[in-house]
């Protein structure tokens, strides 16, 4: 076989046989297979055998987009959200004697650690929110905050995939992924799912933001910060039409590749996303110029930091509204590469956690409340959080080790009822005692306020109609208006 | 010691507990003759072909069996009947007919006993007449427990009026608005209906009260009156439903459903506003106290244009709509409500536009067309837009020429006008949209006197209007 071999018509495998010949499509999709081929994308083929076409929330949204903050490596919680006086109490005692303690990753166990930030209240609520977040906790009104999150995996990778798709094991659609595939996405300039790249992708690569066995067209694009955000989006072509006669060619290679090969998700999607990127050389550019903002808006994001990250994280959030504001559907915030380490301070605590927070904090505020103030907060889920919690002991003497068992976390915006506290942990912040929410019921809250019942949101694949919970996730109702 | 007490009859006139806890257990006994009688009978009957000439000798068990659970049904009738907490009329021919059923199970059991080679026509009228008896009694029986209305309640008209019923009372037309609720029709009497009245009414009358009409609530029951006008504290009815259930006099009693928080709190104010006979919850409750429980109760704070069915949109309207980049989007898949957004079409809106939207605006309830040339002539057309539910004018020129076509808006829920040049004419329009519970005016004309003057009419409205 030449080295073209995967350009010519394969055989049929199994299984396509079998699908292809099932229901009355058998023979319709036979000839398609062997001759020319009505063009249908893979999600209308699959709908197209219920009565009723029909595509969009299940139910009224309260959400039309997500921002999805995400705090990598794990933010402590008791010293971020949940205060433990205890903690202070019995600082540099001996965890073991107190409570069991779980194996650790590091297995490093040290004395108790108390919390080397004080704790305020804020707002009407009076949320206690650390001296970290001095920016967050003027907002604390609009937030619901959930001290009970809890994950199945005590480490980074499988603990980032179980957050991002619902599974510990990569290869999982991601839920930005499974969220543009239920609602679509407005603009058909910019991609559904978009991806800000903060400087710091999260242990698991871009697995994490992956389409999984969804067509690739639902896959996250990824937006760099700086000058240019995606490669090669200025045209490489000094003539304008040379690209544009040279795109059309390859469409037409690649129709006729499918006019061999039958409606491959791989072809199909390489399309799509030929013209997307196509769309983005213009769209793109006009979305990162930030000279129409005010100065009053740069500043309230951190533009005039002295802190480069929080700059930079100022510049991301400020996109972030921006790709709101043109009906992107899903948007995730990666972390900035502080000089420290990620929330992820196995020592070294009070200094990796000061440089982290202080670059997220002023721009996640000012993204707050410009949203607020715009009337965007009403359609637009906020949710911040890591992918775990950290011990109230320390690992050696100034770090946390990973804590599956408690993590804090906040949704803000759409249909979330502000000032909630939601959860509950030991005198500790070790474990979770009360309301316990796991990673799937998040799924199942974010994806009720977009207007999806995630039970019926389904994709077959392995034989199996598979959801983004799984068999799991309940409805946090709580934290709802 | 017990038997001593059951003999005495001087007791029989103020049953001892021990004699109705005996006889409560009627309702379960009764349905064992039930079942011995008709078997007995079935197999009776099939003794008539030579295939079951086998069950032939067994009959007389059968029977007999049907002879001693009537017996037992009979007693445990009687201990039951003594707590006097029926209609006296029904009761009589329950139990005079239930003691028919006994006699006239004897007698099977006697003929049967005998053994004749072929059962004789008298005989056959004897088990027919014990069956139709014993069917009667067992009916009697039912209306006494829920009441003679229960079992024709939900029957089709037509067996209804076989039976010289009126026809099913027509479902009082669901309320739509808080404002037409009146307090007894739509508060008081559907929780009395729901928990009180299968125990409370016309033929069950437990404690010798009935709670089907105000007239007969207020009347009261054996105790005297059970609702004080005015007085939660003495209105025994008030103190019956939040007693601890485990509580003797917790009603409902017998385990039956207990009544809501929300319930609790309805009859509470209800009372204590003087238990009126009638009259608009809304005027009566002019400090809304209860007017959110009330409206939450009748399900009104549900949104009223959503509760309504709509038919699919236009499609040829939709579809032009989209050729010029504007987004629709169905918003449930169970009605077919749409968002429209020009906010992406980075065009004019034109009065071509706005009369494709007018074709939809059945379906319409979600409208953005902030950042577009919006222009205060073209807000009349979208005034006409009454589903909206949101509505989103930021970033237009629009001013308080324009807003003044808005205050058709009946629906509206939230208003942005952030970024546009409206001012006081806010004023005169706010008061119309009664529903708004959300308005952005960050960015206009709008002084603090203004916002003042809106949060102060406005007590759930939430004004954004800076930012910080």
């Amino acid at each position: 076989m030449s080295k073209y071999h995967n350009f010519t018509q394969r055989p049929l495998s199994r299984r396509e046989m079998l699908g292809i010949c099932k229901g009355g499509f058998g023979a319709l999709a036979f000839t398609s297979l062997f001759g020319v081929l009505p063009i249908a994308c893979s999600r209308s083929k699959k709908l197209l055998s219920e009565p009723d076409l029909y595509l969009g929330p299940h139910y009224l949204p309260k959400a039309k987009n997500v921002i999805f903050l995400y705090m990598d490596g794990g933010v402590s919680q008791v010293d971020s959200f949940d205060p433990k006086p205890r903690l202070a109490k019995e600082n540099g005692e001996d965890p073991r004697k107190k409570f069991k303690v779980d194996a650790t990753q590091f297995d490093n166990v040290g004395k108790i650690l108390k919390s080397p930030w004080d704790f305020k209240q804020y707002g009407e609520c009076g949320m206690p929110v650390s001296e970290l977040f001095p920016h967050i906790a003027t907002c604390v009104d609009d937030i619901a905050l959930i001290r009970s999150l809890t994950s199945k995996f005590p480490e980074h990778t499988n603990a980032n995939y179980f957050l991002h798709t619902g599974s510990g094991i990569q290869g999982r659609p991601s839920m930005g992924s499974w969220m543009t595939y239920g609602l679509g996405s407005d603009n058909k300039n910019i991609p559904g799912y978009v991806v800000l790249d903060g400087g710091l992708i999260p242990p698991g690569g871009l697995d994490n933001f992956k389409n999984g066995f969804l067509p690739a067209s639902y896959q996250a694009s990824i937006l760099k910060a700086g000058a240019e955000p995606v490669a090669n989006i200025t045209p490489k072509e000094h003539m304008p039409n040379l690209q544009e006669e040279k795109l059309q060619f390859i469409k037409q290679m690649d129709h006729s590749l499918m006019g061999k090969m039958g409606e491959v998700d791989a072809v199909e999607s390489a399309i799509t996303n030929y013209e997307l990127a196509y769309k983005m050389q213009s769209s793109i550019p006009e979305l990162t110029e930030f000279s129409e903002e005010t100065k009053a808006t740069k500043k309230l994001y951190g533009f005039d930091s002295n802190d480069p990250h929080t700059r930079g994280y100022a510049a991301q959030c400020l996109l972030a509204r921006r790709l709101v504001e043109r009906g992107v559907r899903f948007i995730e915030l990666t972390c900035p590469k502080v000089d420290a380490d990620r929330w992820d301070q196995h020592n070294n605590l009070k200094d990796g956690h000061e440089k982290n927070a202080h670059a997220v904090d002023q721009p996640i505020a000012g993204l707050l409340k410009d949203l607020k103030s715009r009337g965007m907060l009403e359609e637009t889920l906020v949710v911040w959080t890591g992918e775990f919690g950290r011990t109230p002991f320390a690992q050696g003497t100034d770090g946390r080790d990973h804590n599956p068992s408690a993590c804090s976390m906040w949704l803000a915006g759409a249909g979330i009822k502000g000032g909630t506290i939601f959860g509950r942990t030991d005198d500790y912040g070790y474990r979770v005692i009360e309301n316990e929410v796991s990673i799937h019921d998040l799924h199942a809250t974010i994806m009720h306020l977009l207007g999806i019942n995630h039970e019926l949101l389904t994709f077959r694949f392995g034989g199996r109609d598979i959801r983004l919970t799984d068999v799991h996730g309940h409805i946090v109702k709580d934290i709802l208006t | 010691m017990e038997l001593t007490l059951l003999i005495n009859p001087n007791l029989l006139d103020d049953p001892s507990d021990f004699m109705i806890f005996v006889g409560r257990f009627h309702p379960l006994i009764v349905h064992l003759p039930i079942g011995f009688l008709l078997l007995a009978s079935i197999a009776h009957f099939t003794t008539r072909w030579p295939k079951f000439y086998a069950i032939k000798p067994f009959l007389k068990y059968l029977w007999g069996l049907g002879a001693i659970s009537t017996a037992l049904a009979v007693v445990l009738g009687y201990l039951l009947s003594l707590s006097g907490d029926y209609n006296d009329n029904t009761l009589f021919w329950h139990k005079w007919s239930g003691v028919v059923v006994l006699v006239l199970a004897l007698i099977c059991y006697f003929i049967s006993k005998k053994q004749s080679e072929n059962t004789k026509p008298t005989q056959w009228f004897l088990i027919a007449l014990a069956i139709g008896t014993m069917i009667y009694t067992g009916h009697l029986g039912g209306n006494l427990t829920h009441g003679s209305t229960y079992l024709l309640e939900y029957a089709p008209n037509s067996v209804r009026s076989l039976a010289g019923l009126s026809p099913k009372k027509e479902t009082i037309p669901k309320i739509t608005v808080l404002d037409s609720a009146d307090v007894y029709l739509d508060l008081v009497a559907p929780i009395m209906d729901r928990k009180c009245v299968s125990c409370h009414n016309k033929e069950k009358k437990k404690g010798d009260l009935e709670l089907t009409t105000y007239a007969n609530m207020m009347r009261g029951g054996e105790n005297g009156e059970v609702i004080v006008p005015g007085d939660i504290e003495t209105s025994e009815l008030f103190r019956r439903i939040t007693l601890p259930e485990n509580h003797d006099d917790f009603m409902p009693s017998e385990g039956k459903r207990p009544l809501t928080t929300q319930e609790i709190a309805l009859i509470e104010w209800w009372i204590a506003s003087g238990a009126p006979a009638n009259g608009f919850v809304l005027e009566l409750d002019s400090q809304k106290i209860i007017t959110e429980t009330a409206s939450n109760y009748l399900g009104l704070d549900k949104h009223a244009v959503l509760s309504k069915k709509v038919p699919p949109a236009n499609q040829s309207s939709i579809d032009s709509l989209r050729d010029q980049g504007i987004i629709i989007n169905r918003l449930m898949k169970s009605n077919y409500f749409i968002e429209a957004n020009f906010k992406l079409s980075e065009r004019l809106i034109t009065d071509k536009e706005l009369a494709l939207l007018q074709n939809l605006k059945e379906q319409l309830i979600w409208l953005d067309l902030s950042n577009s040339e919006l222009e205060d002539e073209s807000l009349q057309k979208i005034g006409q837009f009454e589903h909206l539910i949101k509505l989103n004018l930021s970033g237009t020129a629009i001013s308080d020429k324009g807003i003044v076509h808005l205050k058709t808006l009946k629906h509206l829920e939230s208003l942005n006008l952030y970024d546009t040049d409206v001012s006081d004419g806010l004023l005169k329009l706010i008061p119309h949209l009664t529903r708004l519970k959300k308005i952005y005016l960050w960015q206009t004309k709008v002084n603090d006197s203004v916002i003042e003057g809106i949060q102060s009419e406005r007590k759930n409205l939430l004004v954004v209007y800076g930012r910080e």
